[in-house]
């Protein structure tokens, strides 16, 4: 049916059916993720502030309190009492990266070009919610490297550094993904900022500077309740006490529990956002 | 089996009480450019982005190159390309990133899709800036990377989105002949929304014209501006008296006279030679028109016609003629 010039490929198509084939799904995520980590790192203003902002807190924590944490730490670092808190601000302040994509590609329209193509609605979240945290678990690598340079001794070692990398994954990709989920129902950079900011009281409604057992009233009630607090538990103990399996597998469940209820968000969001009206 | 045919049959897009695209029905055939023509508004976006899946219809029916657009999506969108009115390319990738995702997203390999890229941006003569990100580019390089885009997958079916509003003169003069070329040489359907006159006018084979939500008349440019019985002579006054009294004075002379605000349009075939008498007439009764133009036709024309409003006053292909000129005529 095509006519051709001599050095021309066809531009029309030759079949007679429409041609089925499909990229693989883990193809597909992987492409997304891809798309969204070059993009990203080509604005280094996206990437930088929060990595900056939570080599800041560090700082700070550590020569205003750690004085004072002599009290109530009984001999532990206080350095390591105190990362977890850096490698939580730095996944909540990080995690709009996978938002602020998503709204791009909704106001350059490139998100409806995608919608033309066979592309899995699934790929299209969770591209950029993978690519969040994977910029994540970098920052997380860089804080860490600050950290041993201040003086960090892990109790458990290189094991112990790779699963506060991993908390950090785990909670990247589930605050990436409700911010995603924010994208998606607004489509407004600036309501996705701000709807993230929800989720900076609950940072700080834990144990944040003290242990949990040393709080008291209101804010105990609060930070018993927070799921970040278990979370930060099991990564001070990692880093200070030492693998306690109950305390691990209760902040890697709170974990797992806040990136379920994300991704099942981000999921509702899209529906609503892809469904055909 | 698809085919390269579009058939629309009662097709409805309500949001809320407000009907956008209101019962339109049309065929657009095999290999032809098929203009779809309205002003701002008028409802031709909807009925695209209903076509190429991305909204439901309220009520209706239609079919993309054989499959229905509601329950045959998936297919639809194999084999249609689509360039919509809002250019959707991000603008921090570069074009041979965007072609090949693309490619990829449609089934091709890696290499697959990075070849068929390459191959476009020769195609849509972008070849040279591979380099650039997208939004370091013009306008017009943009528009081109779109349809480069919407050709990735050799679709049978081009749907354009109103392909060269915002676009220079030049750049919009490309896009034309793009279109022509993709048509002409890969028997491409080409279904084209345009609010320039002149476009529909010098691309499309047929031509709808929609005004809000619904089709008014459907056919090819030169039988819709035929049917309107030749050429007609415009003449405008300072008032609507004058307007009045004029019809009067030369009601008899014409096959038919529309008057729109202080203008008088005097249709009849050969129309150019009676422009002495008419001014004539008028000078006989005291009757001094502000201008008189002289105007073969227009889809511009036809569209007063059918909707009772001029379309855009700046797209009709008027031969200026004052009334001086005028005289001139009659010397002659």
């Amino acid at each position: 049916m095509t006519t051709l010039t001599q050095s021309q490929t066809p531009i029309a198509a030759e079949t007679s059916a429409p041609s089925v084939n499909r990229m693989p799904f883990l193809l597909q995520v992987s492409t997304m993720t891809w798309r969204t980590l070059i993009t990203n790192i080509r604005v280094p203003a996206v990437v930088l502030p929060p990595l900056i902002i939570s080599v800041f807190f560090l700082f700070i924590y550590e020569a205003s309190l750690s004085g004072a944490a002599r009290f109530f730490l009984a001999g532990q670092s206080y350095l390591g009492f105190i990362l977890p808190l850096s490698v939580i601000s730095a996944s909540l302040s990080g995690a709009g990266v996978a938002g602020q994509s998503i709204v791009r590609d909704i106001s350059t329209g490139y998100f409806d070009k995608l919608l033309l193509t066979p592309v899995s609605r699934g790929a299209l979240i969770l591209g950029p919610m993978i690519a969040g945290a994977i910029l994540l678990a970098f920052q997380t690598l860089v804080v860490l490297g600050v950290a041993l340079l201040m003086g960090l001794n892990p109790v458990t070692g290189v094991p112990g550094l790779l699963a506060v990398i991993g908390f950090s994954l785990l909670l990247g990709t589930g605050f990436s993904g409700f911010n995603v989920g924010l994208a998606l129902r607004s489509g407004s950079a600036a309501a996705t900022q701000s709807g993230g900011f929800i989720f900076f009281p609950l940072s700080f409604l834990t144990a944040t500077f003290v242990p949990l057992d040393l709080l008291d009233g209101w804010i105990k009630v609060a930070a018993t309740y927070n799921p970040i607090t278990y979370i930060l538990e099991a990564m001070r103990a990692i880093l200070n006490t030492g693998w306690d399996t109950e305390i691990v597998l209760r902040g890697l469940s709170s974990c797992v529990g806040l990136g379920i209820v994300m991704f099942a968000f981000a999921l509702w969001s899209l529906r609503g956002r892809t469904a055909r009206k | 089996m698809p085919n390269g045919e579009i058939i629309v049959d009662q097709l409805v897009k309500r949001y809320g009480n407000f009907a956008a695209v209101n019962g339109v029905s049309f065929q657009v055939h095999e290999g032809e450019i098929f203009g779809f023509l309205g002003p701002n508004g008028a409802g031709k976006s909807t009925t695209v982005t209903m076509l190429t899946t991305l909204a439901l219809p309220t009520a209706g029916r239609a079919t993309v190159g054989g499959y229905d657009i509601v329950t045959e999506a998936g297919a639809v969108r194999q084999i249609a390309g689509v360039a919509l009115q809002e250019i959707g390319l991000d603008p921090l990738m570069k074009s041979t990133e965007l072609l090949t995702i693309q490619g990829q997203l449609f089934g091709m390999s890696r290499r697959q899709a990075q070849e068929r890229g390459a191959e476009l941006l020769k195609l849509v003569k972008l070849d040279d800036v591979t380099e650039r990100p997208v939004g370091k580019y013009s306008g017009g390089m943009r528009r081109r990377l779109d349809l480069a885009m919407a050709l990735v997958h050799r679709p049978n079916i081009l749907f354009l989105d109103e392909p060269t509003t915002g676009l220079d003169p030049a750049s919009r003069r490309d896009v034309w002949t793009e279109v022509r070329r993709l048509n002409r040489e890969y028997r491409m359907t080409i279904f084209l929304t345009t609010q320039y006159l002149e476009e529909a006018d010098e691309l499309a084979d047929r031509v709808a014209i929609i005004d809000r939500g619904n089709i008014k008349v459907e056919g090819q440019p030169n039988e819709l501006k035929a049917a309107l019985g030749g050429e007609s002579i415009n003449v405008t006054f300072k008032d609507s008296d004058a307007v009045e009294l004029a019809k009067t004075e030369l009601g008899g002379m014409f096959d038919k006279i529309q008057v729109d605000r202080k203008t008088l349009r005097l249709y009849r075939n050969g129309a150019a030679q009676i422009v002495p008498s008419v001014m004539s007439r008028l000078n006989e009764q005291q009757l001094e028109p502000i201008s008189l133009t002289l105007t073969t036709p227009t889809l511009d024309d036809v569209f007063l016609q059918v909707t009772g409003q001029r379309f855009d006053v700046e797209e009709s292909e008027t031969v200026e003629v004052s009334s001086i000129n005028a005289r001139r005529i009659r010397n002659n």
